[in-house]
């Protein structure tokens, strides 16, 4: 019990519930018994006046009786007699009433007793004989009346009324009194009781500041901190109890966060310092592709330079020369046209971005005009299927993706006349921008394989390019938050999907803020 | 645990206060009922002086004593009431002097040759109505007139016939029947021709004080009172018998000794047959002169006779 009392503050307030509801219910009895209590008080007061009532109006009857008696006597005149034989009917009645109020207290009972009797000697010896020997013979009677033994009679019983009503008054007035202290003392005992009820619900209710709220708000208070970022905050936990419980579990859990935050933050830390490595790297390399393949260009160009010479000087004296020198150009020409990817490839999908508002349709209309001969020349048919919208993006960026893909589309063509279909489609908070052929096509697993610099499907003699056309479209739309993908179906054709941004939305800012934080990096 | 150990003393005083608070409940029943006892007690009543009040002891220890129950009525009033009283149903019995019931109840004022004839005419009387008489007392208690010394050599009054020569209206202290009774002022007009006396009531016990004090000129006295035995005043001679004989018997209803068995007659009896004059005397001087009470000098005379353990 004392356990459960210790470690459980339900069973504590239901215990000090029990206490305050087993004093009220006690006050309540207490304040019953005061007013039973004044009840009886005044029970006691009204059968003391009943019963002085009950007395007074028997010595009425009674002295009725004499004075009749008396004027009967003293006239010979029977209707003297009228309130006497009244009252000689009324008075037994009128005893009977007053034996009743009369309290039962045993020298009272007595009293009533001889009063009774005193009262019964009177009519018997004295007043009914009297009326007869009257009747009899008046002088007789009129020498007995003389005497005075009526009033002599009288006066006893009166003398005894007074006793019983003296003695009457002070039984019931101790009777009274008596109920009246049981009532105040009930009343005292029922609004000490209340007043202790009061003092124990001021008690539960500071127990419950104490004992709960306060440690609550503490804890409450610790959240806030640990929120705000004190980790190290903590909170008491000693109590046995369920808010003791709750410190401990918020303690621990503040030691969890302390720990996963230091570990959080090592990681970071590690985690920066490789990124800052990697970026270290990736600079070294950008500089080392960019300082390459310019480096590489000026002898490149050199040796076309001087391949060209030859030519124009001695054109004439080698014989044979030409075809050589044809050679030497076209392979110059070769490693400049691959340097110029590599150094494109490089620098694609870094770099500052120019963003503004591109109208997609005006940068496709100029790639198409470019790509004019080609087209032509394929024989393809280029339709632009959905009018295109104005995106957030960099123009030159962008038209570099299209001429990649649609250059890809009028060059991997089929034995079927070309098509080339250019749409878009809104996806939730992108665009999504395709170009679709009717092309070779390709294998489902090289769909991923070609998007990887210089990775080419077919030899070098079957179709131009250095393969990295696709590699640097993907890093274009993946600097601009997007994503680049192909499907494709062999011998019928390819679909080249790309995803952008769609302005009108904050998340468009956010991702612009990306892209560009990104591209700084 | 400190709480239940509070909460458990709390309870404990709040219920200790709450059955201080009830007992205080227990006695306000008022039964009102009273025990009456089964026999019906005998209901025994006496005249208004000394000598009925020690009759009236007599008769009710003895009662007692033989396991009768007993209601005493002391100082009813003179025989015209008491007689009522008794005739009325308020009484079972009393103690009459003979010549008193026939003259003034009886309304017989001539006066039988002898106390056993007066005896049986009252006895006759009584039995018309339905009550009788027991056995009489061997003592005669009759009224009479008495004077001082000093009137009787002044004025050479012996006999109530000498009243005549009392001068102006004589007075006689007496209780107030004595102005209508035939043992009064009627017999004494009627037998002595003494139509100017007068009567003075007084209570019966004061008139020897009023004698000497000479408020009266004579007094109605009893033969048996003890203020009469040392010759402190002069009874006067009545030659003419208008005071009659006072022989006691008790008067007493048939069905009360029906009611009682012979017991009750027996035991009555044997306190009468004991009552001699002198004994009669010497029991009121005790309580007259002594300040004995009726009651203390009954007590002392039947266990005397042996009447009373």
């Amino acid at each position: 019990m004392r356990r459960i009392l210790r470690t459980r503050i339900t069973a504590r307030v239901v215990a000090l519930g029990a206490v305050v509801a087993a004093l009220l219910g006690l006050a309540l009895v207490l304040l019953i018994v005061a007013v039973g209590g004044l009840r009886d008080a005044g029970q006691a007061a009204f059968r003391s006046q009943e019963a002085l009532t009950a007395g007074s109006e028997l010595e009425g009857s009674l002295i009725s009786i004499e004075n009749g008696l008396r004027g009967f006597v003293a006239s010979g005149r029977e209707r003297f007699l009228q309130p006497t034989e009244e009252a000689l009917r009324d008075y037994p009645g009128e005893l009977r009433r007053l034996d009743r109020l009369v309290s039962g207290e045993p020298d009272q009972q007595e009293r009533v007793e001889r009063v009774g009797v005193a009262i019964e000697d009177y009519v018997t010896l004295w007043a009914r004989p009297l009326i007869a020997l009257a009747r009899d013979r008046l002088p007789a009677a009129q020498s007995v009346v003389v005497t005075n033994g009526g009033r002599a009679r009288l006066d006893a019983i009166s003398e005894g009324f007074d006793r019983l009503v003296a003695r009457e008054r002070v039984v019931s007035r101790e009777r009274e009194l008596r109920a009246e202290q049981r009532s105040s003392l009930a009343v005292g005992f029922g609004f000490g009781g209340l007043a202790l009820v009061l003092a124990l619900t001021a008690g539960v209710a500071l127990y419950l500041r104490r004992a709960i709220v306060q440690p609550v708000l503490m804890v409450s208070e610790a959240t806030g901190r640990l929120a705000a970022g004190d980790l190290g905050t903590r909170v008491p936990a000693e109590r046995p109890d369920e808010i003791g419980d709750l410190a401990r579990s918020f303690n621990a859990m503040a030691d969890s966060l302390q720990s996963s935050r230091s570990e959080l933050a090592s990681r970071t830390e590690e985690l920066e310092h490789s990124n800052g490595e990697l970026q270290r790297s990736n600079r070294e390399l950008e500089q080392f592709a960019s300082v390459t393949s310019h480096d590489l260009q000026a002898p490149l160009t050199t040796i076309s330079m001087y391949a060209e010479l030859l030519e124009r000087r001695h054109a004439g004296e080698l014989n044979g020369v030409a075809e050589l020198l044809d050679g030497i150009r076209g392979a110059t020409g070769q490693a400049r046209e691959l340097i110029r990817d590599l150094l494109e490839y490089s620098r694609a999908g870094r770099g500052p971005l120019h963003v503004e508002e591109v109208a997609v349709g005006a940068v496709v209309g100029q790639v198409l005009e470019s790509l004019a001969g080609p087209i032509d020349e394929a024989g393809a048919q280029v339709v632009v299927a959905s009018e295109l919208p104005v995106v957030s993006a960099d123009r030159g960026n962008l038209a570099r993706v299209f001429q990649n893909l649609i250059g890809n589309a009028i060059k991997f063509t089929s034995d079927r006349a070309p098509e080339v279909r250019i749409g878009v489609e809104r996806d939730g908070a992108r665009w999504r921008f395709w170009v679709r052929d009717n092309g070779i096509g390709m294998e489902p697993q090289h769909a991923e394989r070609i998007f990887e610099p210089f990775q080419r499907l077919h030899g070098d003699e079957a179709y131009e390019g250095t393969g990295i056309g696709l590699a640097v479209c993907e890093r274009i739309v993946d600097q601009q938050g997007g994503r680049i993908w192909a499907q494709s179906v062999p011998g019928e054709g390819s679909i080249f999907s790309f995803t952008l941004p769609a302005r009108e939305t904050a998340q468009d800012e956010a991702a612009v803020e990306e892209a560009r934080a990104h591209a700084a990096v | 645990m400190r709480r239940s150990s509070g909460l458990a003393a709390l309870l404990a005083a709040a219920l200790a206060a709450l059955l201080l608070a009830a007992c205080g409940e227990g006695d306000e029943r008022s039964s009102g009922a009273r025990t009456t006892s089964d026999a019906s007690p005998i209901r025994i009543g006496t005249k208004n002086f000394t000598e009925q009040f020690i009759l009236g002891e007599l008769y009710r220890q003895a009662l007692q004593a033989e396991g009768f129950p007993v209601r005493l009525k002391l100082d009813i009033g003179n025989s015209e009431i008491t007689h009522q009283a008794l005739a009325g149903g308020g009484l079972d019995m009393y103690p009459e002097y003979i010549g008193v019931l026939l003259s003034e109840i009886a309304d017989q004022p001539q006066r039988p040759r002898s106390p056993t004839a007066a005896y049986r005419l009252a006895k006759a009387f009584e039995e018309r109505n339905g009550f009788t008489l027991l056995r009489p007392t061997p003592f005669t208690d009759a009224n009479a007139l008495a004077v001082t010394p000093a009137t009787a050599r002044r004025h050479d009054v012996r006999s109530i016939a000498d009243l005549e020569r009392l001068p102006g209206r004589p007075e006689i202290g007496a209780p107030p029947e004595f102005k209508t009774r035939f043992e009064g002022l009627v017999g004494l007009k009627e037998l002595y021709g003494l139509d100017r006396v007068r009567a003075v009531p007084l209570r019966i016990g004061d008139q020897y004080e009023a004698l000497d004090e000479g408020e009266v000129d004579a007094a109605a006295v009893f033969t048996t009172d003890g203020q009469l035995a040392d010759g402190r005043y002069a009874v006067l001679a009545d030659p003419r018998g208008v005071f009659a004989d006072g022989h006691v018997a008790p008067i007493i209803s048939r069905r009360t000794l029906r009611a009682h068995g012979p017991r009750l007659a027996v035991t009555v009896d044997a306190v009468s047959r004991r009552l001699t004059t002198r004994a009669m005397r010497a029991m009121n001087s005790a309580v007259a002169q002594d300040g004995e009470t009726p009651a203390a000098v009954a007590d002392r005379f039947l266990r005397s006779q042996g009447l009373k353990e």
